[in-house]
């Protein structure tokens, strides 16, 4: 009982109320995200006529990765989610260490040095990172609610925030570096950050964009260019964008069919399982399918910021912020690059995306609402 | 208390929060609806078009028969050879490039330049390295030892082959690679940039019935322009089979006779026509020297090329209907007519040969002889050339007979199919020059002369024929006047065995007595049995007429005619089935008036044998 209880000052209720307490609208999206999300696997590699090998292998593996997923946001959701604030420094240095390791021994994909291997299985530390990332902004903006309004405090996270932006740039991964940096701008807003502190912070950002442009790499400023222009070079940097307009218009209003579409099978669309798979499931669903996950999703981000408005503490508040942040940031990008609303950088599509470290890296954030959710003050007497 | 801890809350910026949700949903809403339902069908179209291909099949070409069957012109399998980029290793071109050009016998560098530039361009699909089609050994050795030819594939392919090629390829011509510009016209009627056409000859001609209906295939294909699986599949319709109005027995005597003249150096070009007088049916076709048309079928090299072009003799012109000629004394036939039919002249009309030759305004004019009095059908079975003078011109031998008159003869010899194209079913048919006194003030600005008209009479100065032109006249003769198109299609079968319609050959009557045509048809008929042409020991009724010439100032360039038709029986009706002509050239040697013809005693071999083994 004592290793679940904190020293100072939180209190836990007993273990049947706080059961009581767990949020059912966001368990049962998530469960029903996780479904979409197998279809989808199923749908877009079922039929894959450009490999060879079980067509059910990556339907198999989606699964087992989803029952761990579950299994670890069952096991976050039973942990105080207190202790995560008060071991936040820890957390911290392991966050860092974590993608320093990617850098150093991470195997590369497409140029990319975005994973690990752990015993056969490549695991992206990113995803987690990016958890882990929130806990920590939480708690810092949650203990600095006093001087929220100083500069001081702007800076001070800035700094925090950097070397895991830094890292995760190196691999390079410029997208999830992205939803770092937004994560910081979502827990800063509901920490109460003064407005005119952020808008500057984005100006100087804007200000700085050249400087950016030449630290970019070749290949992320070919598609920021395809992205303006994709038919300049329709068979290099502009294929993947007019690939992916082609397999979500052909969707029309209610798509092909479930491992109907053409365009991932026949290997028009690049990476269709995990960045393109928005555009493998506008093609096979068509704009139905599209509105029905666009539903499931606006429910979970309701529900975490729900979790969110309702949480015990400014610490669980933001972590429920973060969370929401990091999803509709990641959605936004993803599909937004899919139907050509942004340029092409690579970050799953939450759910639906086959990929385990993404799964479980957000059933662990789940898991983690959960346990706010749970340890809430109950309504009413 | 609960109230104090719930301060933490900033109710306005979850609302804030709550919009921006709200406003990325909307905007990626909204642009879906855009992408989805207000231009699903022109994307739908664009991912058809992605995955799509339509493949041609190309259909095998029709064969060509003679009139009994026999085959003269069908298809056997070659093999094309292709590279593959992608699965050549880099490191192996230049090795493979190297064995391939010894292959092939072709330019090492430039089969590694084709396979460089197909790596950039579509490394998934094959080139073709092999520009001709490939025999079965050479295809063999390529597929058995396949660890020597990394990415190498090898596909059968149709070649064309003409089984008695030099005998038939005046005839038959040939086919080869469409050109650049030919492609820009008929792509539209389905040809391919790597189509073979018909060049020259029926398989020009006919190529509408002989090219067959291409078929299709609709594959679907990856991004990686891998075929996946085929969708639909059209066959191919093999090509009509045409069957020609040759008959293959007289083609090969005719040109077996020839090629003797020419291997016991009697003469050095040849050609020889037969025809069915009755329809216009072209029977036989030969023209020596001719070419093997199977060099061009398998891809003539520049040196066979430069040989066929440099030869001074022509071989690839085929010489029946080519090349124009003296007619000779074979013209006669027209200028008897033609005072015939004007009345000038009648069977009864004698000019007394009293020399052998005679002037007038400072020019002599000579006959062979001095033949003494001749009528109409012994000036023509003698040859006289002063017989003739007087019927085209008037002369001193004759002073109660008037000359026709140039215009009159241009008149019937141009009835009689002179001085324009036949219309026989060949490509590059030249009409001849039948000339009067305006043509020559248009062409010479000089007027007619006396001379001009004696000339003409026996078929020297301007007059020039094609032998078939020469023929298909003589035939009109022989037929009692209808002046066929002379054609080498019988019919066209297709693949099915059905008769596919051709078109329909015209004739024309001649505006001639049936009097006067009888009696051409027998005076031809006493050059053959008293004649200038006598043939010892004739088994059948061969009519003719002889006809000698030379060309050119320099007197050098030794013609001979003989063009011939052959009655039912010895009378003088209309029935003949056989009309043929021969003509012999030799370019080093000079006019000869006593001379043995050499088509003569040929004409006589040939139509006893065919006729003999006919009857």
């Amino acid at each position: 009982m004592s290793l679940r209880r904190p020293a100072t000052p939180l209190h836990d209720r007993p273990a049947p109320r706080r059961w009581i307490q767990i949020d059912p609208i966001l368990l049962i999206v998530t469960l029903l995200l996780i479904g979409y999300g197998l279809v989808m696997t199923y749908s877009t590699t079922a039929e894959t006529r450009t490999f060879t090998g079980d067509p059910m292998q990556f339907v198999v593996r989606g699964a087992i990765w989803a029952a761990v997923g579950l299994a670890a946001m069952a096991a976050v959701a039973l942990f105080d989610y207190a202790w995560l604030g008060a071991f936040a420094p820890l957390l911290y240095v392991f966050t860092l260490g974590l993608l320093s390791v990617v850098l150093a021994i991470g195997t590369s994909s497409l140029g990319a040095q975005r994973s690990v291997n752990l015993g056969g299985l490549s695991f992206q530390f990113s995803e987690v990172a990016k958890v882990l990332m929130i806990i920590v902004l939480a708690k810092f903006f949650a203990d600095r609610r006093a001087s929220i309004g100083s500069p001081l405090t702007m800076l001070l996270g800035l700094v925090l925030l950097a070397p895991a932006v830094f890292l995760v740039y190196r691999q390079p991964d410029l997208g999830t570096s992205l939803v770092f940096i937004a994560i910081f701008f979502g827990i800063a807003f509901l920490a109460g950050a003064r407005i005119w502190q952020l808008v500057a912070l984005v100006a100087i950002a804007a200000a700085s964009f050249p400087i950016v442009w030449s630290l970019l790499k070749d290949y992320q400023r070919a598609r920021l260019s395809a992205f303006l222009n994709p038919y300049a070079d329709p068979q290099g940097a502009g294929w993947n964008i007019i690939q992916s307009l082609i397999a979500v218009g052909s969707g029309g209003a209610t798509g092909k069919g479930l491992t109907a579409g053409t365009q991932s099978p026949l290997g028009y669309l690049p990476i269709a399982e995990s960045d393109f798979v928005f555009s493998g499931l506008a093609e096979d669903l068509g704009f139905a399918g599209a509105v029905i996950l666009f539903a499931l999703y606006i429910v979970l981000l309701v529900a975490a910021l729900r979790v969110a408005f309702r949480a015990k503490d400014p610490f669980g508040m933001l972590i429920g912020a973060g969370v929401a942040t990091m999803l509709l940031c990641q959605i936004m990008v993803n599909v937004g690059m899919a139907i050509s609303l942004m340029p092409v950088t690579g970050i799953p599509l939450p759910f639906i995306s086959h990929g385990g470290s993404s799964l479980v890296s957000i059933c662990f954030a789940l898991g983690v609402l959960q346990s706010i959710s749970m340890r809430r003050e109950p309504e009413g007497p | 208390m609960r109230q104090d801890s719930r301060g933490f809350i900033p109710v306005r910026r979850f609302i804030a929060f709550g919009i921006a949700i709200f406003l990325v949903f909307s905007t990626l809403t909204v642009r879906l609806y855009d992408l989805e339902i207000l231009r699903g069908d022109y994307y739908h179209v664009l991912s058809e078009q992605n995955r799509i291909v339509r493949l041609p099949v190309p259909a095998e070409r029709g064969g060509i028969v003679d009139r009994t069957g026999y085959v003269l012109a069908r298809n056997i399998p070659g093999f094309a050879i292709s590279v593959i980029p992608v699965d050549l290793p880099r490191t192996r071109e230049e090795e493979l490039s190297q064995r391939l050009g010894s292959l092939l016998t072709l330019p090492s560098d430039s089969v590694d330049e084709t396979i460089r530039a197909q790596r950039i361009r579509n490394p998934y699909e094959p080139v073709r390295i092999s520009k001709t089609p490939v025999p079965r050994e050479i295809a063999l050795a390529v597929t058995e030892r396949a660890e020597l030819f990394p990415g190498v594939r090898v596909d059968p392919e149709s070649i064309r082959f003409y089984v008695d090629g030099t005998l038939y390829a005046p005839v038959m011509g040939y086919t080869g690679p469409i050109t650049e510009q030919e492609f820009e016209k008929l792509k539209q009627s389905g040809y391919l940039g790597n189509d073979d056409i018909g060049r020259t000859g029926i398989e020009s001609i006919y190529e509408q019935y002989l090219r067959g209906t291409y078929g299709w295939r609709e594959i679907e294909r990856d991004a990686a322009l891998r075929e996946i699986k085929t969708l639909a599949l059209q066959r191919a319709t093999v090509g009509d089979t045409v069957s020609l109005t040759i008959d293959d027995r007289l083609q090969k005597l005719l040109d077996a006779e020839l090629r003797k003249g020419v291997d016991d150096d009697k003469f050095t070009q040849a050609v020889g026509v037969a025809m069915n007088p009755q329809n216009g049916e072209i029977l036989a076709m030969v023209s020596i020297p001719g070419y093997d048309n199977n060099m061009f079928a398998r891809g003539i090299t520049t040196a066979e090329l430069a040989a066929l072009n440099g030869d001074d003799r022509h071989p690839l012109v085929n010489k029946a209907i080519g090349d124009r000629y003296p007619a000779g004394s074979t013209f006669k036939m027209v200028t008897g007519l033609s005072a015939l039919s004007e009345g000038t002249a009648t069977r009864e009309t004698v000019v007394n040969v009293s020399a052998s030759s005679f002037s007038v305004s400072g020019t002599t004019f000579y006959d062979w002889r001095q033949h003494g009095s001749l009528d109409f059908v012994h000036g023509f079975a003698h040859s006289s050339d002063i017989y003739f003078y007087t019927l085209a011109g008037g002369t001193q031998f004759a002073p109660n007979v008037h000359g026709v008159g140039p215009d009159a003869i241009a008149k019937y010899a141009r009835m009689l199919g002179f001085g324009s194209p036949t219309g026989i079913d060949l490509p590059n048919e030249d009409g001849g020059i039948m000339p009067d006194p305006q043509w020559k003030l248009a062409t010479f600005d000089e007027p007619w002369t006396i001379g001009n008209t004696y000339q003409e009479a026996i078929g020297q100065g301007f007059v020039a024929v094609t032998p078939l032109q020469l023929l298909n006249a003589y035939a009109a003769v022989a037929n009692g006047g209808t002046l066929w198109q002379p054609h080498l299609l019988k019919q066209v079968t297709d693949a099915a065995g059905k008769n596919v319609p051709i078109p329909e050959w015209t004739s024309q009557k001649l505006a001639m007595t049936q009097d006067n045509l009888r009696l051409i048809r027998e005076s031809a008929r006493r050059v053959v049995t008293i004649g200038h042409a006598y043939m010892p020991n004739l088994k059948i009724p061969i009519a003719g007429k002889t006809g000698k010439d030379s060309a050119g100032r320099n007197k050098l360039g030794f013609h001979n005619w003989f063009v011939s038709f052959v009655p039912q029986a010895d009378n003088t009706d209309p029935t003949a089935q056989i009309a043929m002509v021969i003509f012999t050239y030799d370019s080093s040697k000079s006019l000869c008036e006593l001379c043995l013809n050499p088509a003569v005693g040929m004409t006589q071999r040939i139509l006893e044998r065919y006729l003999g083994a006919n009857k």
